[in-house]
C-alpha cells in the first residue's frame, strides 16, 4: 500500500485510533507489528519471508554478539552482514552481476548462459536491510544492548512508517520509543498530521504533477528540444525531491502522530552550495549511515590525502550502487563522489568569506550540476543518458511539448515548487499551535490536494530501492 | 468518553471498510445492492465508462450513448450451427443474439473469467470465436501460464467434452516457495473498492465533476486513468497511451513476445479442434486509440495476423474497424459504438455464411 492511496489512509487512522485506545505499551507493539506486517504484504506477500528471515538471524545475531567476546562477537556480527549483504546480493543484484559476466565473457566471443532471477526486487529491501545492519553493528560496538524482545526488534525493522523507504533509523533512536508507554499528545497528533498532508502536497500535487513532464521528455529524447529537455531535467530534480521528501514527510508524521520521533531526512537540499553540502542535507539517513559505517571504519580523512580520496570515492560507489543495481547508477554515485573532491576542496577552506551573491551563484550552479548527475539517475541505460545530456548541450531545436495540455499547468508547476521552496525555506516547522489555524490549515490543504492533485496511483521513487 | 465512543465508532468502521473492500463477495453484493438511481446509489456509467470515471460526461462531445442498436440478420439457409463466443465486455449482452448471426441454432457467450463446460450434443456444425480486445492480448495470452492451464486443467477433459476458459492473470501467482491465492486475502482492486465505498455516491457526483471541471478548463485534460484525445475529441483509457503498459498501443514489443503469442493461439487452436470444434476464429478487437491515433503504433495486431506462423483463423477487426469511414468507436467509452459492433457482427456473418 502506497501512502497516497485511500487504503493507507483508513488503514493508518484504524491503527492511530486502536493504539491510543491501548492502554499498555504490550498491546500497542502488537498491534504496530501486526499493522506493520500488513503494510508490507499489501505489495507481495510472500516477501516477508525474506523480511522475516533477516529479522530472525539479525535478533539472534544481536543477543549472541553481546554474550561473545573476541572472535566469536565478530564471527556473528559477520552472519548478520552476510545474511542481509546477501539477502541484497541475491534479490538485487544477482541479475546484474550474470548479466556482467555475460557481457564480459561476450567481449572475446564467448557465450555463457547462467539463469537469471525471475522475480521483483522486495520493496524496501535496501531500506530495511540497512537499518537491520546499523542494529547490529551498534551492538557490536557496545553503544547499543542487544534487544531481548523479539517483538520489539521486529518492530524496530518493520516500522510501517520507515518500512519501505526510510528514514533509515538507528536503534539508539527508536527502541527506547518503542518500549516507552507515551500518553496520547494532541500537540503531537496536531504537528504530525500537519506535516503529513505537507508530504501529499509535494506528492500528489507536485511531484505527480512533475512526473508528466519527465516521463514525456525522457522518453521523447530524440525528437525534443534542449530547452525542453532541460526543462524535463529541472523538473526531475523537484520531482524526485518532492517525492522522497514528500515520503518522509508522511513517514515522519504518521510517527509523530504516535509520538515516535524520527530522524529528518532532507534539509533543503537545493540550497546547498556544495556537491559536499548537497550530501548533508539529501537523504541524510543514508548518507549518515556510509559515514558512520563505512567512510569512518576506512579510515575516513585520517590516513593521508590520496586515501581519503579514494575512501570518498568508495563510499559514494557503494552509494550509488545502493540505488540500485544498474550502471546508471554506478556512475551518478562515482560523479557525485569525483565532483566532491573537485569543486569541494578549495571552496571549503574559503566558504567563511563568501558573500550572499556568490553564495546564490554557488547555490544556482551546484543545483544545474545536481540536475545533470539526476539525468543518470533516471535513465533507462548509460547510452540513455549520454544521449539526453548530449541532446541537451547541442542547444538544438525541436519539439516543445513538455507533456501538458495547457500552459496553464506549466505556469501553476512552477508557481507550486515556488511556494514549496519558500515555505520550506521561510516556515520549515510544522507546528500548529492554535487549534483553529489547524483546521484552517487541514481543511484547505485536503481541498487542495483534491482538487490539484494527480491521483494516477504512482508509486514513491524510491520505493525500488 | 464521547471521544472514546467516537473513536471506536472510527475504528470499527474503517476495518469494516477494509474487510469489504478486499472481500469479492462483498464488493459483489455491495455492487448489486448500489445498482441503483437512488442517492446511495453508485455512478452508472451510462454515459460511457470514461467520460464516468473521468467525470466529463458533462460534456456533449464526451457523452456517449452505450445501447445496443443491432439488426437481427436476415438469412433464409439453415440454422445448425452452435456459436460459442469466448469474449470480453466488447461483446457485453451478447448473450441472447442468436437471431443476430446467420444460420446459428444457438449462442453460447463465456465472458472473461467465467468457465463454460460444454459437451457436444448436437449434430451440427460448432464454431468457437475467442473475441478479445488489444489492451489484454498480452496479458491473457502472451504468458505461458495459460498454456499451462490448458494441459493441466483442461486436456483432463475427453473429446467433445472441454471447459473453455480463461486465466485472471492478477489471481495467478508462483511465488518463488510457496502458493497461495493471494487475491483472497490482498484484493489488488481495494482501492479501486474503497473509493467505490467510501466517495462513489450519486450524490457525491456533483463534487467529481467540480474537479474534473476544473481540470479540464484549467489544464486540458481529464484527471486519473483518462486521456483526451490529441483532436479533443475522444477520451481514451490511459494504459492504452503509456510506453511501458502491456496494455498499450504504444509500448515496445519484442519479437520473441509475438512469437509467444503466435504459439499460444496455435497451442490453443489446436486444442480446441481436438475437442470437436469445427473452426476456431480469433478476433482481436483494436484499442480507439489503434485506429483514432495511430502515430507511434506499436502494429499488435497486424504483427500477430499477418504472420505466417498462425494457423488460426482471423476475424479482422483491425483493418474493417480502420478502413471504416464511419464513427466506430463510442467517444467516452472504452468500446466500440453500435456501428462497430454490427460491422463486427457483419463480418461474423459472412464467415459463417461462408463455411
Amino acid at each position: 500500500m502506497t501512502f497516497n492511496s485511500l487504503q493507507f489512509l483508513v488503514f493508518f487512522m484504524v491503527v492511530t485510533l486502536w493504539f491510543f485506545r491501548l492502554k499498555n505499551q504490550k498491546g500497542r507493539i502488537w498491534l504496530l507489528l501486526i499493522a506493520s506486517c500488513y503494510f508490507y504484504m499489501s505489495f507481495i506477500p510472500e516477501y516477508i519471508l525474506i523480511l522475516g528471515g533477516t529479522i530472525i538471524v539479525d535478533y539472534i545475531a544481536g543477543f549472541l554478539i553481546e554474550r561473545n567476546e573476541g572472535k566469536k562477537r565478530m564471527f556473528w556480527l559477520v552472519i548478520s552482514l552476510v545474511a542481509n549483504i546477501g539477502a541484497l546480493a541475491v534479490f538485487k543484484y544477482y541479475n546484474f552481476f550474470i548479466h556482467n559476466i555475460e557481457r564480459s565473457f561476450s567481449l572475446f566471443h564467448l557465450t555463457i548462459s547462467i539463469p537469471f532471477l525471475k522475480m521483483a526486487l522486495p520493496i524496501g529491501l535496501s531500506f530495511h536491510t540497512f537499518q537491520a545492519m546499523s542494529y547490529t553493528i551498534e551492538v557490536y560496538r557496545r553503544k547499543q544492548a542487544a534487544e531481548k524482545n523479539f517483538v520489539v526488534y521486529a518492530l524496530y525493522v518493520m516500522f510501517y512508517p520507515q518500512l519501505v523507504a526510510g528514514p533509515i533509523e538507528r536503534p539508539q533512536n527508536v527502541l527506547p520509543q518503542l518500549k516507552e508507554f507515551r500518553p496520547y499528545n494532541w500537540d503531537n497528533v496536531k504537528e504530525g498530521l500537519a506535516r503529513m498532508l505537507w508530504g501529499f502536497f509535494k506528492k500528489v500535487v507536485i511531484a505527480d504533477r512533475l512526473a508528466m513532464v519527465v516521463d514525456r521528455t525522457f522518453a521523447h529524447t530524440s525528437e525534443t528540444s534542449s530547452i525542453a529537455l532541460f526543462t524535463g531535467a529541472v523538473f526531475y530534480s523537484f520531482q524526485i525531491y518532492c517525492d522522497f521528501s514528500g515520503y518522509s514527510d508522511i513517514a515522519i508524521g504518521a510517527a509523530k502522530v504516535m509520538n515516535i520521533r524520527l530522524m529528518e531526512n532532507f534539509n533543503q537540499p537545493y540550497l546547498s552550495k556544495s556537491i559536499r553540502e548537497f550530501w548533508s542535507r539529501w537523504h541524510i539517513s543514508l548518507s549518515s549511515w556510509f559515514r558512520d559505517y563505512l567512510y569512518i571504519p576506512l579510515g575516513g580523512n585520517r590516513n593521508g590525502t590520496l586515501r581519503h580520496k579514494i575512501n570518498i570515492l568508495i563510499v559514494f560507489l557503494l552509494s550509488g550502487l545502493w540505488h540500485g543495481a544498474n550502471g546508471t547508477f554506478v556512475i551518478w554515485g562515482l560523479l557525485h563522489g569525483l565532483f566532491v573532491l573537485l569543486l569541494t576542496m578549495n571552496y571549503e577552506k574559503t566558504k567563511e568569506k563568501i558573500g550572499s551573491f556568490l553564495s546564490a551563484i554557488l547555490i544556482v550552479f551546484n543545483f544545474v550540476l545536481v540536475t545533470f548527475l539526476w539525468i543518470f539517475f533516471r535513465s533507462e541505460n548509460l547510452n540513455a543518458a549520454w544521449r539526453y545530456i548530449k541532446a541537451i548541450l547541442s542547444f538544438r531545436g525541436g519539439s516543445n511539448y513538455l507533456g501538458f495540455s495547457s500552459r496553464n499547468e506549466f505556469i501553476f508547476s512552477i508557481l507550486v515548487i515556488g511556494i514549496m521552496m519558500f515555505r520550506e525555506k521561510l516556515l520549515p516547522g510544522h507546528v500548529v499551535r492554535s487549534n483553529a489555524r489547524f483546521y484552517f490549515y487541514t481543511i484547505m490543504m485536503v481541498v487542495i490536494c483534491y482538487y490539484f492533485g494527480v491521483f494516477a496511483e504512482n508509486q514513491f521513487i524510491y520505493f525500488q530501492f | 468518553m464521547f471521544k472514546k465512543i467516537l473513536s471506536y465508532i472510527f475504528i470499527l468502521f474503517g476495518l469494516a471498510e477494509l474487510v469489504a473492500s478486499t472481500s469479492r463477495i462483498a464488493m459483489g453484493y455491495i455492487a448489486e445492492k448500489r445498482d441503483n438511481d437512488k442517492w446511495w446509489g453508485v455512478e452508472q456509467l451510462r454515459h460511457g465508462d470514461l467520460a464516468s470515471i473521468s467525470g466529463l460526461a458533462f460534456l456533449n462531445k464526451f457523452n456517449s450513448d452505450t445501447r445496443n442498436n443491432l439488426k437481427r440478420v436476415s438469412y433464409d439457409g439453415p440454422k445448425n450451427t452452435t456459436l460459442f463466443i469466448h469474449g470480453d465486455s466488447y461483446l457485453w449482452k451478447i448473450q441472447n443474439g442468436d437471431s443476430l448471426f446467420a444460420g446459428v441454432s444457438s449462442l453460447q457467450y463465456i465472458g472473461w473469467n467465467s468457465h463454460y463446460h460444454y459437451h457436444f450434443d448436437s449434430p451440427g456444425k460448432n464454431i468457437l470465436i475467442i473475441e478479445v480486445s488489444e489492451r489484454l492480448v498480452r496479458d491473457f495470452y502472451g504468458t505461458t501460464e495459460i498454456i499451462d492451464e490448458l494441459t493441466d486443467t483442461i486436456l483432463s477433459q475427453g473429446r467433445n467434452s472441454a471447459i473453455i476458459s480463461s486465466l485472471q492473470p492478477d489471481l495467478v501467482y508462483n511465488s518463488f516457495c510457496f502458493q497461495f491465492n493471494r487475491g483472497d486475502l490482498f484484493n489488488k482492486y481495494i482501492n479501486q473498492n474503497l473509493q467505490c465505498n467510501l466517495f462513489n455516491y450519486n450524490f457525491m457526483t456533483p463534487m467529481f465533476g467540480c474537479k474534473a471541471a476544473s481540470n479540464y478548463y484549467l489544464f486540458n485534460r481529464a484527471s486519473g486513468d483518462v486521456v483526451i484525445s490529441a483532436d479533443k475529441q475522444y477520451l481514451f483509457f490511459k494504459q492504452t497511451l503509456s510506453l511501458s503498459d502491456k496494455g498499450s498501443s504504444y509500448s515496445f514489443i519484442p519479437d520473441s513476445e509475438i512469437t509467444l503469442l503466435i504459439n499460444n493461439f496455435n497451442t490453443i487452436c489446436e486444442y480446441y479442434k481436438k475437442t470437436g470444434f469445427k473452426e476456431v476464429y480469433l478476433s482481436i478487437i483494436p484499442n480507439t486509440v489503434t485506429v483514432v491515433q495511430p502515430e507511434g503504433y506499436n502494429n499488435l495486431i497486424p504483427r500477430v495476423q499477418k504472420d505466417p506462423r498462425l494457423k488460426m483463423k482471423i476475424i479482422d477487426a483491425y483493418s474493417m474497424l480502420k478502413e471504416s469511414k464511419e464513427d466506430v468507436f463510442l467517444h467516452g467509452d472504452t468500446h466500440w459504438n453500435s456501428t462497430g459492433k454490427q460491422k463486427w457482427i457483419d463480418m461474423v456473418n459472412k464467415v459463417l455464411v461462408s463455411m
